[in-house]
């Protein structure tokens, strides 16, 4: 209903009662100060986010999950893209898992337990709790209506019993910070199984950014011995959620070489940031590409900023000022939204 | 040592001539960098311009600084600040951080005009250059002192300042006050954009030392005649 072919180059307003719940996590940097700067949110509705949607739409919800891939240069709007479409599916009412950026769970841990579950593995209790909390926060309406399918032992005291509802797993995960990696693998689990049912009354949206990490490398050292990706929980469980053996729903990735680690500056298709591994395991996937603006767009967004109050300089209402602007961004967003913000 | 060495030892040359700041004849001319003055058919100036034409095909021109730029936004108040403000010659750093509090100052201006009422908008200016320029014409001093001896004893007399005196006193007072008297941990272009704001509307720190000046040579009005230039 709001977005559709007729759309393409204009922009789509976000109702702020969707904003804060839905993006506690998982916008660019820029973009938030960009929304706290005009008081409004608003998405330029772009040929790939469109694409996707349609997809998801017109998609069978008994076969399995199908894996979407966003990537392109940088700078070039594949964070934006996957925040559309993850607002298209919390409008329909989905259950958003979304990971804002796949490359901080494996660099710069300042703490490391060892797992409770499983010896050999690696806990991160300080990124499960923040994530639990937003997590918390885009579902809630959601949380009080599923209920869990098994029952988990936490310690010898604490356990959560099948049928009470998710709302408590994650409110256990986040007060008791030592077992809240395992709740996040253990609430990643009961969602993939539940969604896969026949009778399920929700659908789940799995949507990283930053995939590549889960089959990069990683700086964390413990002991001064480099820790494997293998031994991470978080890792782990989310590597077996972005296995298509589960069905009703859809996993939306994007690639990203900024937070990547040991990757060249100039890698951004597919094949170079996933690697072997990443891309045998991703392999049935649909590869969306997202290029810079087009001259349309271009004009669109140069309009926006115009509108907004942004584009202050007299000289960039010109012509010339016109012709400068798309020359040295070379139509890239990221550049285009640098360069106005000191003119 | 020297002897396995000599092999090795080349003479000398920069990896990059700097050709502007040595004497050039003044036989060059001066670039011509903005694009207007290309596009000009023969009708203006006819005899000057022609004659200027003629004399720019024959002579040897000047290499362009690699500060000025043929850009619509470029701006020479702009570009003396930023050059002011480089330290060590890191013009990337110091540009870096003129963007950014530009960028600073329109942002909150820009956060404040789409929070008020209708009828409040109008006033509120939001472009950071017209904001910039005018905060630097209320730090101009309008008189100046200078330390003049006469029978022994060293008297502050007011003196009358050349435009260019006054705009870099505004510009060197805006710098080191930013410098010097704010909290350690702010970032420059944070202070700057501060201290910017406040000269807009007439407050802050170097406002309050432009009108000391200002004080001072009022009160030493009577050594004025000690001046004799």
């Amino acid at each position: 209903s709001q977005s559709s072919e007729k759309h393409l180059g204009q922009f789509y307003t976000l109702p702020s009662a969707h904003f804060r719940p839905l993006f506690p996590h998982g916008l660019p940097y820029r973009y938030q100060q960009q929304v706290k700067t005009f008081n409004e949110a608003c998405f330029m509705v772009r040929p790939p986010a469109l694409e996707v949607i349609s997809y998801l739409k017109k998609a069978d919800y008994s076969k399995p999950a199908l894996r979407y891939l966003f990537y392109g240069v940088k700078g070039s709007g594949k964070t934006m893209s996957l925040c559309h479409a993850v607002h298209f599916c919390y409008t329909q009412g989905w259950v958003v898992l979304h990971i804002p950026d796949a490359h901080l769970w494996v660099k710069n841990c300042k703490e490391l337990l060892p797992s409770s579950y499983n010896s050999a593995r690696f806990d991160q209790p300080l990124q499960a709790t923040t994530w639990l909390r937003n997590f918390r926060t885009t579902n809630e309406h959601l949380l009080s209506q599923i209920k869990t399918k098994r029952r988990y032992v936490w310690t010898k005291r604490e356990s959560t019993d099948e049928g009470r509802p998710l709302g408590e797993l994650v409110n256990q995960g986040i007060s008791r910070v030592k077992s809240s990696s395992d709740v996040v693998g253990a609430l990643m689990k009961d969602l993939r199984l539940q969604s896969s049912q026949p009778g399920a009354d929700f659908r789940l949206v799995v949507a990283v950014d930053g995939v590549n990490a889960l089959w990069g490398r990683s700086t964390i050292k413990k002991e001064n011995k480099s820790v494997d990706l293998e031994e991470l929980t978080l890792i782990h469980n989310l590597k077996k959620l972005m296995k298509n053996d589960w069905t009703g729903g859809a996993i939306i990735t994007t690639l990203s070489q900024t937070g990547s680690l040991y990757t060249p500056k100039s890698a951004y298709l597919p094949q170079e940031l996933l690697g072997e591994t990443g891309f045998d395991s991703m392999d049935p996937f649909i590869p969306v590409s997202v290029p810079n603006y087009s001259e349309k767009e271009f004009e669109s967004a140069y309009l926006y900023y115009l509108d907004r109050k942004w584009l202050q300089h007299p000289q960039s209402r010109t012509e010339d000022g016109k012709k400068e602007l798309s020359f040295l961004s070379s139509k890239n967003p990221s550049m285009l939204d640098r360069i106005c913000g000191f003119l | 040592m020297a002897a396995s060495l000599s092999g090795l030892l080349k003479p000398w040359t920069p990896r990059v001539f700097l050709v502007r700041w040595s004497r050039y004849n003044p036989y060059y001319l001066e670039p011509e960098v903005r694009k207007e003055a290309y596009s000009q058919p023969e009708s203006e100036l006819s005899a000057e311009e022609k004659e200027q034409r003629e004399l720019k095909m024959i002579r040897p021109i000047k290499a362009a600084a690699s500060g000025v730029t043929s850009s619509v936004f470029s701006d020479p108040v702009l570009s003396k600040f930023i050059n002011m403000m480089m330290e060590h010659g890191n013009k990337v750093l110091a540009r870096e951080i003129m963007t950014q509090t530009l960028e600073n100052i329109k942002k909150k201006q820009v956060e404040k005009y789409h929070k008020a009422p209708e009828g409040q908008k109008e006033e509120i200016e939001c472009n950071p250059y017209t904001i910039f320029h005018q905060a630097l014409k209320n730090c101009q001093p309008v008189v100046g002192l200078e330390s003049i001896r006469k029978g022994g004893k060293i008297y502050q007399v007011p003196i009358p300042l050349s435009d260019k005196r006054r705009s870099f006193l505004a510009m060197k007072w805006l710098i080191t006050e930013c410098r010097d008297n704010k909290h350690r941990r702010t970032h420059m272009y944070e202070k700057l954009s501060q201290e910017v704001m406040s000269a807009f509307v007439h407050e802050g720190n170097v406002i309050r030392k432009k009108n000391e000046l200002h004080k001072m040579a009022e009160s030493n009005r009577a050594y004025a005649h000690y001046r004799w230039w």
